[in-house]
Protein backbone atom coordinates (compact mmCIF):
# COMPACT_ATOMS: atom_id res chain seq x y z
CA UNK A 1 0.00 0.00 0.00
CA UNK A 2 1.47 2.78 -0.58
CA UNK A 3 -0.75 5.91 0.77
CA UNK A 4 -2.98 5.40 3.78
CA UNK A 5 -5.02 8.23 5.39
CA UNK A 6 -6.03 7.14 9.32
CA UNK A 7 -8.91 9.29 10.96
CA UNK A 8 -7.85 12.38 9.43
CA UNK A 9 -9.56 15.45 10.52
CA UNK A 10 -9.50 18.80 9.78
CA UNK A 11 -11.30 21.92 11.06
CA UNK A 12 -10.54 25.61 9.51
CA UNK A 13 -10.86 28.53 11.82
CA UNK A 14 -12.12 26.24 14.74
CA UNK A 15 -13.68 27.85 17.49
CA UNK A 16 -14.70 31.11 15.40
CA UNK A 17 -18.66 31.79 13.61
CA UNK A 18 -16.99 30.51 10.31
CA UNK A 19 -15.52 27.00 11.94
CA UNK A 20 -15.39 25.10 8.90
CA UNK A 21 -15.14 21.01 8.87
CA UNK A 22 -13.25 20.73 5.64
CA UNK A 23 -12.27 16.57 6.66
CA UNK A 24 -14.32 14.06 9.05
CA UNK A 25 -12.12 11.82 10.46
CA UNK A 26 -11.23 10.66 7.18
CA UNK A 27 -10.11 7.02 6.32
CA UNK A 28 -8.47 6.82 2.73
CA UNK A 29 -5.90 4.36 1.08
CA UNK A 30 -4.28 3.76 -2.28
CA UNK A 31 -2.47 0.71 -3.52
CA UNK A 32 0.76 0.94 -5.45
CA UNK A 33 0.17 1.96 -8.96
CA UNK A 34 -3.41 3.01 -8.50
CA UNK A 35 -4.75 6.00 -10.03
CA UNK A 36 -7.71 7.49 -8.57
CA UNK A 37 -9.70 10.18 -9.42
CA UNK A 38 -11.61 12.69 -6.89
CA UNK A 39 -14.74 14.12 -7.99
CA UNK A 40 -17.30 16.67 -5.25
CA UNK A 41 -18.64 19.56 -5.10
CA UNK A 42 -16.69 22.77 -4.39
CA UNK A 43 -15.94 22.88 -0.37
CA UNK A 44 -16.42 19.34 -0.13
CA UNK A 45 -12.78 18.94 0.42
CA UNK A 46 -10.48 17.77 -2.15
CA UNK A 47 -8.20 20.50 -2.29
CA UNK A 48 -7.49 20.03 1.30
CA UNK A 49 -7.29 16.43 1.37
CA UNK A 50 -4.30 16.82 -0.93
CA UNK A 51 -3.11 19.58 1.01
CA UNK A 52 -2.84 17.20 4.26
CA UNK A 53 -1.29 14.67 1.85
CA UNK A 54 1.59 17.56 0.71
CA UNK A 55 1.92 18.76 4.16
CA UNK A 56 0.37 22.56 3.02
CA UNK A 57 -1.76 21.89 6.27
CA UNK A 58 -1.65 19.75 9.33
CA UNK A 59 -4.48 17.82 10.42
CA UNK A 60 -6.25 18.39 13.57
CA UNK A 61 -6.17 14.95 14.16
CA UNK A 62 -4.76 11.32 12.56
CA UNK A 63 -1.98 10.08 10.31
CA UNK A 64 -0.52 10.19 6.79
CA UNK A 65 1.53 6.90 6.17
CA UNK A 66 3.36 7.29 2.68
CA UNK A 67 4.71 3.78 1.55
CA UNK A 68 4.93 2.56 5.21
CA UNK A 69 6.13 5.38 6.58
CA UNK A 70 4.30 7.49 9.15
CA UNK A 71 5.00 11.51 7.44
CA UNK A 72 2.11 13.32 9.70
CA UNK A 73 4.76 15.44 10.88
CA UNK A 74 6.80 15.99 8.37
CA UNK A 75 7.15 19.61 6.96
CA UNK A 76 5.96 20.10 3.45
CA UNK A 77 9.51 20.28 1.86
CA UNK A 78 10.53 16.91 3.20
CA UNK A 79 7.42 15.36 2.02
CA UNK A 80 7.90 17.00 -1.57
CA UNK A 81 11.22 14.37 -1.85
CA UNK A 82 8.75 11.85 -2.45
CA UNK A 83 5.50 13.56 -4.02
CA UNK A 84 4.79 15.48 -6.90
CA UNK A 85 2.53 18.06 -7.65
CA UNK A 86 0.54 20.25 -10.06
CA UNK A 87 -1.79 22.84 -9.10
CA UNK A 88 -4.71 24.68 -11.16
CA UNK A 89 -2.70 27.53 -11.74
CA UNK A 90 -0.16 26.86 -14.52
CA UNK A 91 1.98 29.81 -12.85
CA UNK A 92 1.98 27.98 -9.38
CA UNK A 93 4.48 24.87 -10.88
CA UNK A 94 7.18 26.82 -11.96
CA UNK A 95 9.98 29.69 -11.66
CA UNK A 96 8.74 32.39 -13.92
CA UNK A 97 12.59 34.02 -14.57
CA UNK A 98 14.65 31.34 -14.67
CA UNK A 99 14.69 29.56 -18.11
CA UNK A 100 12.90 25.70 -18.74
CA UNK A 101 16.75 23.67 -18.12
CA UNK A 102 17.09 25.43 -14.63
CA UNK A 103 13.67 24.86 -13.92
CA UNK A 104 14.63 21.10 -14.98
CA UNK A 105 17.58 21.15 -12.84
CA UNK A 106 15.59 22.49 -10.01
CA UNK A 107 13.26 19.65 -9.99
CA UNK A 108 16.28 17.23 -11.07
CA UNK A 109 17.65 17.69 -7.79
CA UNK A 110 14.85 16.79 -5.85
CA UNK A 111 15.11 14.85 -2.75
CA UNK A 112 19.04 15.07 -2.80
CA UNK A 113 20.80 17.06 -0.49
CA UNK A 114 21.64 19.97 -2.69
CA UNK A 115 25.37 21.15 -2.78
CA UNK A 116 27.78 23.52 -4.23
CA UNK A 117 27.91 21.14 -7.29
CA UNK A 118 26.59 22.90 -10.49
CA UNK A 119 23.17 22.86 -10.71
CA UNK A 120 22.86 21.93 -14.25
CA UNK A 121 25.59 19.25 -15.31
CA UNK A 122 25.94 18.65 -18.83
CA UNK A 123 24.90 14.75 -18.72
CA UNK A 124 21.70 16.24 -17.16
CA UNK A 125 21.12 18.35 -20.33
CA UNK A 126 20.80 15.20 -22.48
CA UNK A 127 18.16 14.20 -20.16
CA UNK A 128 16.01 16.56 -20.08
CA UNK A 129 16.37 17.52 -23.83
CA UNK A 130 14.90 13.58 -24.02
CA UNK A 131 12.24 14.40 -21.67
CA UNK A 132 10.62 17.38 -23.47
CA UNK A 133 11.31 15.39 -26.21
CA UNK A 134 8.62 13.29 -25.06
CA UNK A 135 6.23 16.03 -25.10
CA UNK A 136 6.19 17.08 -28.63
CA UNK A 137 5.99 20.53 -27.92
CA UNK A 138 9.71 21.83 -29.30
CA UNK A 139 10.43 22.74 -26.00
CA UNK A 140 13.77 20.68 -25.93
CA UNK A 141 15.07 23.65 -28.64
CA UNK A 142 13.96 26.30 -26.08
CA UNK A 143 16.20 24.79 -23.37
CA UNK A 144 17.19 28.84 -22.41
CA UNK A 145 13.72 30.34 -22.81
CA UNK A 146 12.57 31.66 -19.45
CA UNK A 147 9.42 29.88 -18.44
CA UNK A 148 7.16 33.06 -18.42
CA UNK A 149 7.25 33.40 -21.85
CA UNK A 150 5.69 29.69 -22.51
CA UNK A 151 1.74 29.81 -22.83
CA UNK A 152 -0.39 28.06 -19.68
CA UNK A 153 -0.45 24.71 -21.16
CA UNK A 154 3.30 24.23 -22.30
CA UNK A 155 4.12 25.65 -18.63
CA UNK A 156 1.89 23.11 -17.06
CA UNK A 157 3.60 20.56 -19.49
CA UNK A 158 6.97 21.44 -18.59
CA UNK A 159 5.36 21.21 -14.53
CA UNK A 160 4.52 17.78 -14.81
CA UNK A 161 7.78 17.01 -16.45
CA UNK A 162 9.73 18.26 -13.47
CA UNK A 163 7.13 16.34 -11.47
CA UNK A 164 7.92 13.30 -12.50
CA UNK A 165 11.56 13.42 -13.96
CA UNK A 166 12.81 11.75 -10.43
CA UNK A 167 9.43 9.00 -10.09
CA UNK A 168 7.60 10.14 -7.43
CA UNK A 169 6.09 7.83 -4.80
CA UNK A 170 2.64 9.85 -5.09
CA UNK A 171 1.74 12.17 -8.00
CA UNK A 172 -1.22 14.83 -6.91
CA UNK A 173 -3.16 16.58 -9.53
CA UNK A 174 -5.61 19.36 -8.26
CA UNK A 175 -7.19 19.96 -11.43
CA UNK A 176 -4.24 20.32 -13.19
CA UNK A 177 -6.53 21.36 -16.88
CA UNK A 178 -9.55 22.63 -15.46
CA UNK A 179 -7.27 26.10 -16.31
CA UNK A 180 -6.29 25.07 -19.73
CA UNK A 181 -8.58 25.65 -23.23
CA UNK A 182 -10.23 22.09 -24.06
CA UNK A 183 -7.74 21.02 -26.67
CA UNK A 184 -5.09 21.65 -24.80
CA UNK A 185 -6.48 20.51 -21.72
CA UNK A 186 -6.83 17.00 -23.82
CA UNK A 187 -3.19 17.02 -24.63
CA UNK A 188 -2.07 17.81 -21.01
CA UNK A 189 -4.41 15.57 -19.57
CA UNK A 190 -3.32 12.35 -22.04
CA UNK A 191 0.66 13.11 -21.67
CA UNK A 192 -0.27 13.32 -18.30
CA UNK A 193 -1.93 9.79 -18.09
CA UNK A 194 0.72 8.51 -20.80
CA UNK A 195 3.59 9.11 -17.88
CA UNK A 196 1.59 8.06 -15.03
CA UNK A 197 1.51 4.38 -17.03
CA UNK A 198 4.95 4.45 -18.13
CA UNK A 199 6.59 5.09 -14.65
CA UNK A 200 3.35 3.24 -12.39
CA UNK A 201 2.91 6.49 -10.46
CA UNK A 202 0.46 6.35 -7.65
CA UNK A 203 -1.44 9.06 -8.50
CA UNK A 204 -4.62 11.30 -7.13
CA UNK A 205 -6.12 13.59 -9.53
CA UNK A 206 -8.91 15.73 -8.08
CA UNK A 207 -11.13 16.90 -11.49
CA UNK A 208 -14.62 18.72 -11.63
CA UNK A 209 -15.21 16.55 -15.07
CA UNK A 210 -16.86 13.76 -15.01
CA UNK A 211 -16.43 12.43 -18.27
CA UNK A 212 -13.04 13.02 -17.20
CA UNK A 213 -12.77 11.30 -14.01
CA UNK A 214 -14.34 7.71 -15.55
CA UNK A 215 -12.02 7.96 -18.54
CA UNK A 216 -8.68 8.16 -16.39
CA UNK A 217 -7.33 5.63 -13.77
CA UNK A 218 -8.69 2.81 -12.19
CA UNK A 219 -10.52 3.85 -9.51
CA UNK A 220 -12.89 6.91 -8.55
CA UNK A 221 -13.64 8.68 -4.95
CA UNK A 222 -16.23 10.69 -4.34
CA UNK A 223 -16.41 13.66 -1.54
CA UNK A 224 -18.75 15.47 0.09
CA UNK A 225 -18.67 17.44 2.99
CA UNK A 226 -15.65 16.30 4.22
CA UNK A 227 -16.12 12.87 3.65
CA UNK A 228 -15.59 10.08 1.14
CA UNK A 229 -19.42 8.77 0.18
CA UNK A 230 -18.56 6.31 -2.11
CA UNK A 231 -15.34 4.50 -3.86
CA UNK A 232 -15.51 3.24 -7.46
CA UNK A 233 -14.13 0.66 -9.11
CA UNK A 234 -13.82 -2.32 -11.36
CA UNK A 235 -16.85 -3.57 -12.61
CA UNK A 236 -19.31 -0.77 -11.96
CA UNK A 237 -17.27 1.89 -12.45
CA UNK A 238 -16.68 0.23 -16.04
CA UNK A 239 -19.42 -0.25 -16.49
CA UNK A 240 -21.27 3.37 -15.24
CA UNK A 241 -21.66 6.97 -17.79
CA UNK A 242 -21.03 9.98 -16.69
CA UNK A 243 -24.95 10.67 -16.67
CA UNK A 244 -25.29 7.67 -14.08
CA UNK A 245 -22.05 9.34 -12.04
CA UNK A 246 -23.72 12.38 -11.63
CA UNK A 247 -26.69 10.77 -10.60
CA UNK A 248 -25.71 7.95 -8.46
CA UNK A 249 -23.65 10.77 -6.60
CA UNK A 250 -27.00 13.45 -6.60
CA UNK A 251 -28.86 10.29 -4.73
CA UNK A 252 -25.74 9.36 -2.29
CA UNK A 253 -25.16 12.79 -1.40
CA UNK A 254 -28.74 13.68 -0.80
CA UNK A 255 -29.02 10.81 1.67
CA UNK A 256 -25.92 11.64 3.20
CA UNK A 257 -26.94 15.11 3.78
CA UNK A 258 -30.41 14.26 5.21
CA UNK A 259 -28.90 11.84 7.55
CA UNK A 260 -26.48 14.21 8.93
CA UNK A 261 -29.56 16.94 9.28
CA UNK A 262 -31.32 14.49 11.28
CA UNK A 263 -28.59 13.39 13.46
CA UNK A 264 -27.96 16.88 14.01
CA UNK A 265 -31.45 17.52 14.88
CA UNK A 266 -31.85 14.61 16.53
CA UNK B 1 39.74 65.25 -11.65
CA UNK B 2 40.08 64.16 -8.52
CA UNK B 3 36.24 64.18 -7.74
CA UNK B 4 35.54 62.16 -10.38
CA UNK B 5 38.87 59.45 -9.46
CA UNK B 6 37.06 59.64 -5.57
CA UNK B 7 33.86 58.63 -7.34
CA UNK B 8 34.84 56.08 -9.07
CA UNK B 9 36.58 54.49 -6.15
CA UNK B 10 33.61 54.98 -3.71
CA UNK B 11 31.81 53.42 -6.41
CA UNK B 12 33.99 50.41 -6.21
CA UNK B 13 33.79 50.11 -2.78
CA UNK B 14 29.49 50.11 -2.88
CA UNK B 15 29.52 47.95 -6.05
CA UNK B 16 30.39 45.18 -3.48
CA UNK B 17 27.57 46.23 -0.82
CA UNK B 18 25.22 46.63 -3.77
CA UNK B 19 26.03 42.90 -5.01
CA UNK B 20 24.73 42.21 -1.07
CA UNK B 21 21.33 44.05 -1.36
CA UNK B 22 21.17 42.56 -4.94
CA UNK B 23 20.84 38.87 -3.33
CA UNK B 24 18.33 40.14 -0.75
CA UNK B 25 16.83 42.54 -2.39
CA UNK B 26 15.89 41.26 -6.11
CA UNK B 27 16.94 37.58 -5.59
CA UNK B 28 15.20 36.91 -2.69
CA UNK B 29 12.95 40.01 -3.24
CA UNK B 30 12.94 40.31 0.61
CA UNK B 31 13.27 44.16 1.48
CA UNK B 32 16.31 43.87 4.02
CA UNK B 33 16.81 46.99 6.14
CA UNK B 34 19.21 45.30 8.03
CA UNK B 35 21.49 46.82 5.53
CA UNK B 36 21.82 50.07 7.67
CA UNK B 37 23.47 48.18 10.84
CA UNK B 38 25.21 45.77 9.11
CA UNK B 39 27.64 48.35 7.11
CA UNK B 40 28.29 50.08 10.31
CA UNK B 41 28.52 46.51 11.95
CA UNK B 42 31.29 45.53 9.51
CA UNK B 43 33.25 49.37 9.50
CA UNK B 44 32.76 49.01 13.72
CA UNK B 45 34.55 45.39 13.60
CA UNK B 46 37.31 45.87 11.17
CA UNK B 47 38.26 49.44 12.41
CA UNK B 48 38.82 47.51 15.91
CA UNK B 49 40.66 44.73 14.46
CA UNK B 50 42.54 46.57 11.96
CA UNK B 51 43.87 49.07 14.80
CA UNK B 52 45.25 46.44 16.43
CA UNK B 53 47.77 46.13 12.86
CA UNK B 54 45.24 43.29 11.71
CA UNK B 55 43.55 44.72 8.36
CA UNK B 56 42.94 41.85 6.26
CA UNK B 57 41.60 39.57 9.72
CA UNK B 58 39.10 42.82 9.96
CA UNK B 59 37.59 42.23 7.26
CA UNK B 60 37.29 38.60 7.34
CA UNK B 61 35.63 38.91 11.19
CA UNK B 62 33.51 42.18 8.99
CA UNK B 63 32.41 39.20 6.66
CA UNK B 64 31.59 36.68 9.15
CA UNK B 65 29.71 39.07 11.62
CA UNK B 66 27.90 40.91 8.51
CA UNK B 67 26.91 37.30 8.18
CA UNK B 68 25.31 36.36 11.54
CA UNK B 69 23.30 39.55 11.41
CA UNK B 70 21.93 38.13 8.33
CA UNK B 71 21.41 35.22 9.98
CA UNK B 72 19.60 37.00 13.04
CA UNK B 73 17.00 38.89 10.59
CA UNK B 74 16.49 35.78 8.68
CA UNK B 75 15.50 33.94 12.04
CA UNK B 76 13.04 36.49 12.66
CA UNK B 77 11.50 36.24 9.37
CA UNK B 78 11.41 32.90 9.33
CA UNK B 79 10.98 30.84 12.20
CA UNK B 80 9.27 33.53 14.44
CA UNK B 81 6.97 34.55 11.49
CA UNK B 82 7.25 38.55 12.08
CA UNK B 83 7.16 40.86 8.65
CA UNK B 84 10.70 40.71 6.74
CA UNK B 85 10.95 45.09 7.18
CA UNK B 86 10.11 44.87 10.55
CA UNK B 87 13.00 42.30 11.04
CA UNK B 88 15.63 43.81 9.56
CA UNK B 89 14.67 46.71 11.32
CA UNK B 90 14.66 45.22 15.02
CA UNK B 91 17.92 43.69 14.19
CA UNK B 92 18.91 46.98 12.60
CA UNK B 93 18.24 48.84 16.04
CA UNK B 94 19.59 46.87 17.92
CA UNK B 95 22.81 46.47 16.56
CA UNK B 96 23.18 50.44 17.01
CA UNK B 97 23.74 49.21 20.51
CA UNK B 98 26.07 46.72 19.30
CA UNK B 99 28.03 48.62 16.99
CA UNK B 100 28.54 51.50 20.00
CA UNK B 101 29.79 48.79 22.21
CA UNK B 102 32.30 47.25 19.42
CA UNK B 103 33.64 50.71 19.06
CA UNK B 104 33.64 51.49 22.64
CA UNK B 105 31.17 53.52 23.11
CA UNK B 106 33.13 56.36 21.06
CA UNK B 107 30.98 57.65 18.32
CA UNK B 108 34.29 57.26 15.66
CA UNK B 109 37.94 55.09 15.63
CA UNK B 110 40.43 56.41 13.50
CA UNK B 111 43.16 53.76 12.42
CA UNK B 112 45.20 56.55 11.21
CA UNK B 113 48.63 55.31 11.41
CA UNK B 114 47.85 51.67 11.06
CA UNK B 115 48.35 49.05 8.55
CA UNK B 116 45.62 49.16 6.03
CA UNK B 117 44.57 46.54 3.35
CA UNK B 118 46.08 49.02 0.61
CA UNK B 119 49.76 48.20 2.21
CA UNK B 120 50.10 44.79 0.80
CA UNK B 121 49.83 45.74 -2.62
CA UNK B 122 51.96 49.35 -1.79
CA UNK B 123 55.16 47.59 -3.33
CA UNK B 124 53.80 46.22 -7.03
CA UNK B 125 51.41 49.37 -7.53
CA UNK B 126 52.39 52.87 -8.34
CA UNK B 127 50.42 55.15 -5.89
CA UNK B 128 47.61 56.80 -8.31
CA UNK B 129 46.18 53.52 -9.20
CA UNK B 130 47.00 52.14 -6.01
CA UNK B 131 43.19 52.36 -3.79
CA UNK B 132 41.39 51.84 -7.50
CA UNK B 133 43.35 48.72 -8.06
CA UNK B 134 42.58 47.08 -5.14
CA UNK B 135 39.05 48.13 -5.46
CA UNK B 136 38.91 46.28 -8.67
CA UNK B 137 40.82 43.43 -7.34
CA UNK B 138 38.47 42.77 -4.37
CA UNK B 139 35.00 43.13 -6.60
CA UNK B 140 35.98 41.00 -9.04
CA UNK B 141 36.87 38.00 -6.57
CA UNK B 142 33.68 38.66 -4.82
CA UNK B 143 31.29 38.75 -7.71
CA UNK B 144 33.24 35.74 -9.57
CA UNK B 145 32.89 33.64 -6.41
CA UNK B 146 28.92 35.12 -5.85
CA UNK B 147 28.46 34.41 -9.75
CA UNK B 148 29.69 30.86 -9.73
CA UNK B 149 27.74 30.17 -6.71
CA UNK B 150 24.62 31.35 -8.38
CA UNK B 151 25.19 28.50 -10.61
CA UNK B 152 24.86 26.04 -8.15
CA UNK B 153 21.87 23.74 -6.62
CA UNK B 154 21.86 25.79 -3.71
CA UNK B 155 22.18 28.78 -6.03
CA UNK B 156 19.37 28.18 -8.22
CA UNK B 157 17.50 27.05 -5.09
CA UNK B 158 18.19 30.57 -3.65
CA UNK B 159 17.27 32.14 -7.17
CA UNK B 160 14.10 30.40 -7.41
CA UNK B 161 12.99 31.17 -3.57
CA UNK B 162 12.88 34.29 -4.55
CA UNK B 163 10.63 33.23 -8.03
CA UNK B 164 8.33 31.21 -6.36
CA UNK B 165 8.18 29.77 -3.01
CA UNK B 166 5.20 27.51 -3.48
CA UNK B 167 7.09 25.79 -6.24
CA UNK B 168 10.43 25.59 -4.66
CA UNK B 169 8.31 23.89 -1.40
CA UNK B 170 7.12 21.18 -3.82
CA UNK B 171 10.32 20.70 -5.09
CA UNK B 172 11.41 19.52 -1.75
CA UNK B 173 13.92 22.91 -0.96
CA UNK B 174 13.79 24.37 2.14
CA UNK B 175 12.76 27.83 1.42
CA UNK B 176 13.36 29.31 4.79
CA UNK B 177 16.79 27.51 4.86
CA UNK B 178 17.26 29.17 1.57
CA UNK B 179 16.04 33.74 2.77
CA UNK B 180 18.65 32.41 5.47
CA UNK B 181 21.56 31.85 3.81
CA UNK B 182 20.86 34.79 1.11
CA UNK B 183 20.29 37.41 3.68
CA UNK B 184 23.76 35.84 5.35
CA UNK B 185 25.57 36.34 2.24
CA UNK B 186 23.58 39.36 1.81
CA UNK B 187 24.63 41.49 4.68
CA UNK B 188 27.87 39.66 4.72
CA UNK B 189 28.97 41.27 1.79
CA UNK B 190 27.45 44.87 3.02
CA UNK B 191 29.55 44.50 6.28
CA UNK B 192 32.76 43.86 3.85
CA UNK B 193 31.79 46.86 1.99
CA UNK B 194 31.83 48.90 5.54
CA UNK B 195 35.47 47.06 6.28
CA UNK B 196 36.61 48.12 3.06
CA UNK B 197 35.10 51.57 3.78
CA UNK B 198 37.30 52.17 6.70
CA UNK B 199 41.04 51.55 5.38
CA UNK B 200 39.63 53.76 2.58
CA UNK B 201 38.18 56.81 4.26
CA UNK B 202 40.54 56.03 7.72
CA UNK B 203 38.05 56.03 10.00
CA UNK B 204 34.52 54.26 11.25
CA UNK B 205 31.56 55.66 12.50
CA UNK B 206 28.45 54.97 14.36
CA UNK B 207 26.40 56.47 12.09
CA UNK B 208 28.13 55.67 8.50
CA UNK B 209 25.28 53.23 7.74
CA UNK B 210 22.57 54.96 7.53
CA UNK B 211 20.88 55.51 4.02
CA UNK B 212 22.81 52.10 2.67
CA UNK B 213 19.73 50.85 1.41
CA UNK B 214 18.74 53.42 -0.46
CA UNK B 215 21.85 53.83 -1.91
CA UNK B 216 22.12 50.14 -3.00
CA UNK B 217 18.80 49.89 -4.68
CA UNK B 218 19.79 53.37 -6.48
CA UNK B 219 22.73 51.42 -8.04
CA UNK B 220 20.50 48.30 -8.50
CA UNK B 221 17.78 49.97 -10.62
CA UNK B 222 20.48 52.76 -12.08
CA UNK B 223 22.27 49.42 -13.41
CA UNK B 224 19.13 47.65 -14.77
CA UNK B 225 17.63 50.94 -16.16
CA UNK B 226 20.89 50.78 -18.54
CA UNK B 227 22.11 47.37 -19.09
CA UNK B 228 18.68 45.40 -18.45
CA UNK B 229 18.47 41.88 -16.65
CA UNK B 230 18.94 39.50 -19.27
CA UNK B 231 21.09 37.53 -17.17
CA UNK B 232 22.54 37.33 -13.72
CA UNK B 233 25.80 38.44 -15.36
CA UNK B 234 24.01 41.53 -16.86
CA UNK B 235 22.88 41.80 -13.50
CA UNK B 236 26.01 42.16 -11.74
CA UNK B 237 28.06 44.60 -14.42
CA UNK B 238 25.03 46.72 -14.23
CA UNK B 239 25.04 47.02 -10.38
CA UNK B 240 28.82 48.00 -10.37
CA UNK B 241 28.09 50.49 -13.12
CA UNK B 242 25.20 51.85 -11.54
CA UNK B 243 26.94 52.13 -8.19
CA UNK B 244 29.89 53.61 -9.82
CA UNK B 245 27.38 56.08 -11.99
CA UNK B 246 25.18 57.24 -8.70
CA UNK B 247 28.75 58.48 -7.22
CA UNK B 248 29.58 60.31 -10.37
CA UNK B 249 25.46 61.89 -9.89
CA UNK B 250 26.76 62.62 -6.36
CA UNK B 251 29.72 64.21 -6.74
CA UNK B 252 27.88 66.23 -9.57
CA UNK B 253 25.74 67.39 -7.41
CA UNK B 254 28.66 68.05 -4.66
CA UNK B 255 30.30 70.56 -7.50
CA UNK B 256 27.31 72.30 -8.34
CA UNK B 257 27.64 73.58 -4.53
CA UNK B 258 25.30 71.25 -2.66
CA UNK B 259 26.18 70.57 0.64
CA UNK B 260 27.25 66.96 1.51
CA UNK B 261 24.91 66.49 4.33
CA UNK B 262 22.05 67.33 1.17
CA UNK B 263 23.09 63.87 -0.37
CA UNK B 264 20.82 61.56 1.33
CA UNK B 265 17.53 63.98 0.22
CA UNK B 266 19.42 63.54 -3.61
CA UNK B 267 19.69 60.00 -3.18
CA UNK B 268 15.67 59.44 -1.75
CA UNK B 269 14.35 61.29 -4.34
CA UNK B 270 16.84 59.55 -7.56
CA UNK B 271 15.16 56.61 -6.08
CA UNK B 272 12.04 57.89 -5.69
CA UNK B 273 11.97 59.17 -9.41
CA UNK B 274 13.66 55.73 -10.97
CA UNK B 275 10.72 53.53 -9.42
CA UNK B 276 8.36 55.99 -9.87
CA UNK B 277 8.84 57.43 -13.12
CA UNK B 278 7.15 54.19 -15.05
CA UNK B 279 3.77 54.65 -13.11
CA UNK B 280 3.52 58.52 -13.57
CA UNK B 281 4.48 57.75 -17.68
CA UNK B 282 1.89 55.14 -17.81
CA UNK B 283 -0.90 57.30 -16.12
CA UNK B 284 0.33 60.01 -18.59
CA UNK B 285 -0.42 57.63 -21.54
CA UNK B 286 -3.66 56.59 -20.20
CA UNK B 287 -4.72 60.17 -19.83
CA UNK B 288 -4.16 60.98 -23.56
Amino acid sequence: MMLRLENITKTFHKGTPNEKHALHDMNFQADDGDFITVIGTNGAGKSTLLNIISGVFMPDAGAVILDGEDITKRKEHQRARHIGRLFQDPMKGTAPNMTIEENLGLAYARGTRRSLSPGIRKKDRVLFRETLAALDLGLEDRMQTKVKLLSGGQRQALTLMMATIKTPKLLLLDEHTAALDPVTAEKVMRITDERIREHKITTLMITHDVRQALQYGNKTVMLSKGRIVFTLGGEQRKNMGPDELVRYYTETAESISDTMLFSVKG
Amino acid sequence: MQILITAMELGLIFGVMSMGIFITFKILNLPDLTIDGSYTLGAAVAAVITVQGHPYLGVLAAFACGALAGIITGLLHTKLHIDPILSGILTMTGLYSINLRIMGQRPTISIFGKKDIYEVFAPWLPATVLKPAVHVLFLFIIGFLLYRFLKTQIGISMIATGDNEEMVRASSINADAMKILGLAIGNALVAGAGAFMVSYTGFADINGGTGMMVIGIASIIVGATLLGESSIFVCFIGVVVGAVLYRYVLALALSIGLAAGDLKLLSSLLVVIAVGLPSVRKRMKGAR
